[in-house]
């Protein structure tokens, strides 16, 4: 049979953001991948280098919009252990709220654009509308649908008034009927089933050799979420299920972002029962000494991690961070060969992809 | 078991290099363990990698940096992050300005792929030994090691934002001295 190279991107209808695979076919079968990358590269790094520790809170917070809160947060963090700061307790336990939140929204996005690219588009609507109690959520406690501000260096920005906890447990209780409707779908409707059981393969040896994160590890047996591993904030209080699935296919990544929003719900419960009283932020702004440090928080999409070092001045002189998504791309090279044609849009969603936080 | 993995670390190391490094763990509030080494010699690199590998570890990612060496001369250095079951190991290496070579590590480690292209072409470091060295997102219109240069951070941000920005606060300011 002849090989052909089928062009997919890096504008296409079914990828939210630009991405360029040259995908090798024989007859409907993938047989292999190139990816190129770089379409939205806009040299963030250099950027936060050329403005002042303060003023890139707010930049990083603008990288990415789905798991923009894991980016201040672990950059305050890395700041923090620079400057020997502790931070209040009551911070720590909003820090984590704030971060379940957007991963509960985040998740459910990714779910309902699986269901968009199979062609179910009654349960995309249904899982976007079921979205929005999250969404209004964010506007009511922090004022923005997507980017909450809601880190700053030694603490947080907002407060959980007794009003705002007695609205943030009815949302949380609003969603879980829901949830569990949506949950039985997506593991038992034999459509969804027939597009998603053994489709993009990552076994778990290739799963290791690729460090691959986040849910994508963890739809392949792999455990190293952040929370558990090296706990931070509250996570060191609370108790942390890891939902592990060993399908290693777009089912058991679905099944695993699933689960951690009933997880997240679990979680940001514990916190509001826990809520202990006290400041929210130090209550000085801090100078940031010379020195070098590394953070991790778990992002929606995995491990987040951040190095920074710094000089004593209040221009930092080298600030990395990798996203969870850029481990998983090459990973694409493991799961699609074997696959259809029809099947390469469902593959490069498992996989959750944020192409702006990859190539900042 | 991060404790074990520590010390195995630890001690592999000093059998594969003996001296030739130095090396601290620090431990945080929550008990999370963060490692710190710096090899003497950075083709040594690659024998930290198979220690790595045998340990079942990965790469988290890699930042290449400049900086100035004690004789206050120009320098790279590169710092690999790597996860040992949870525990952070960043392994630092210095790279003369004039040599601006590193053995690349992806043969030993998968997990190094990216981020090892990545380097290259904003520092251009070149890599050794690396199976796919192409460029990863830049336009191969710029120039390799971009990140050694200076460029105005008004042109990093393009200036027509930054224009009619200003036009903006200055026409704000305009209205307020008016109103005075």
């Amino acid at each position: 049979m002849s090989t052909y190279t089928i062009p997919v991107g890096p504008l296409h209808v079914a990828l939210e953001e630009p991405m360029y695979f040259q995908v090798q076919v024989e007859g409907e079968t993938i047989v292999g991948l190139e990816i190129t990358a770089g379409h939205v590269h806009r040299g963030l790094e250099y950027l936060a280098m050329k403005r002042n520790i303060y003023q890139n809170l707010t930049l990083l917070e603008r990288l990415c919009s789905l798991c923009s809160n894991n980016h201040p947060f672990t950059y305050c963090m890395a700041l923090e252990k620079i400057a020997g700061i502790k931070i209040p307790e009551r911070a720590e336990y909003l820090r984590v709220i704030a971060d379940e939140i957007k991963r509960i929204a985040s998740n459910l996005f990714n779910i309902a654009m699986l269901a968009h690219i199979i062609g179910f588009d009654s349960l995309f609507m249904h899982v976007m509308e079921v979205r929005e109690i999250v969404q209004d959520t964010k506007e009511t406690i922090y004022g923005n649908r997507m980017d909450l501000a809601a880190n700053c260096i030694g603490g947080v920005k907002y407060d959980l008034s007794d009003e705002k906890i007695k609205y943030l447990i009815k949302q949380l209780d609003k969603l879980k009927k829901p949830l569990e409707e949506i949950i039985d779908i997506y593991m038992n409707n034999k459509f969804v089933r027939a597009r998603t059981e053994g489709v993009g393969i990552l076994p778990k040896d290739e799963a290791l050799r690729y460090g691959v994160v986040g849910p994508v590890a963890r739809g392949s047996g792999v455990n190293n979420d952040v929370r558990v591993k090296s706990p931070y904030a509250a996570y060191d209080r609370l108790k942390v299920n890891v939902p592990l699935e060993t399908g290693c296919d777009v089912r058991a990544r679905a099944i695993v972002r699933l689960r951690e929003i009933q997880e997240a719900i679990n979680i940001i419960q514990q916190c509001l029962k826990d809520l202990p009283d006290g400041p929210t932020c130090i209550d000085y702004l801090p100078e940031i000494p010379a020195g070098e440090a590394v953070a991790k928080s778990e992002a929606p999409r995995g491990e987040l991690i951040y190095y920074l070092r710094t000089n004593g001045s209040d221009i930092p002189e080298r600030i990395k961070w990798r996203v969870p998504t850029y481990m998983n791309w090459e990973a694409l090279k493991v799961m699609m060969p074997g696959n259809k044609v029809a099947d390469i849009p469902l593959i490069i969603n498992s996989i959750d992809p944020c192409i702006s936080c990859t190539e900042r | 078991m991060e404790r074990n993995i520590r010390e195995e670390f630890s001690k592999r190391l000093t059998r594969a290099l003996g001296k030739e490094f130095s090396l601290r763990w620090e431990t945080d509030s929550k008990g999370v363990i963060t490692g710190w080494c710096r090899l003497h010699d950075a083709r040594h690199i690659t024998n930290v990698a198979l220690i790595v590998a045998e340990l079942g570890g990965r790469v988290i990612t890699i930042t290449a940096y400049k900086t100035k060496d004690e004789q206050q001369r120009d320098n790279h250095e590169i710092a690999y992050h790597f996860d040992l079951d949870g525990c952070t190991c960043t392994v630092t290496i210095e790279i003369p300005w004039d040599c601006g070579k590193v053995n690349s590590i992806t043969p030993i480690l998968k997990s190094a792929d990216w981020t090892e292209r990545e380097l290259q072409e904003l520092y251009g470091i070149q890599l050794v030994g690396h199976p796919n060295p192409k460029r990863l997102f830049l336009d191969d219109s710029i120039d390799e090691g971009i990140m050694n240069k200076l460029i105005p951070l008004s042109v990093a941000m393009q200036g027509a934002t930054t224009k009619t920005l200003w036009e903006k606060v200055f026409a704000a300011i305009s209205n307020e001295g008016d109103a005075e």
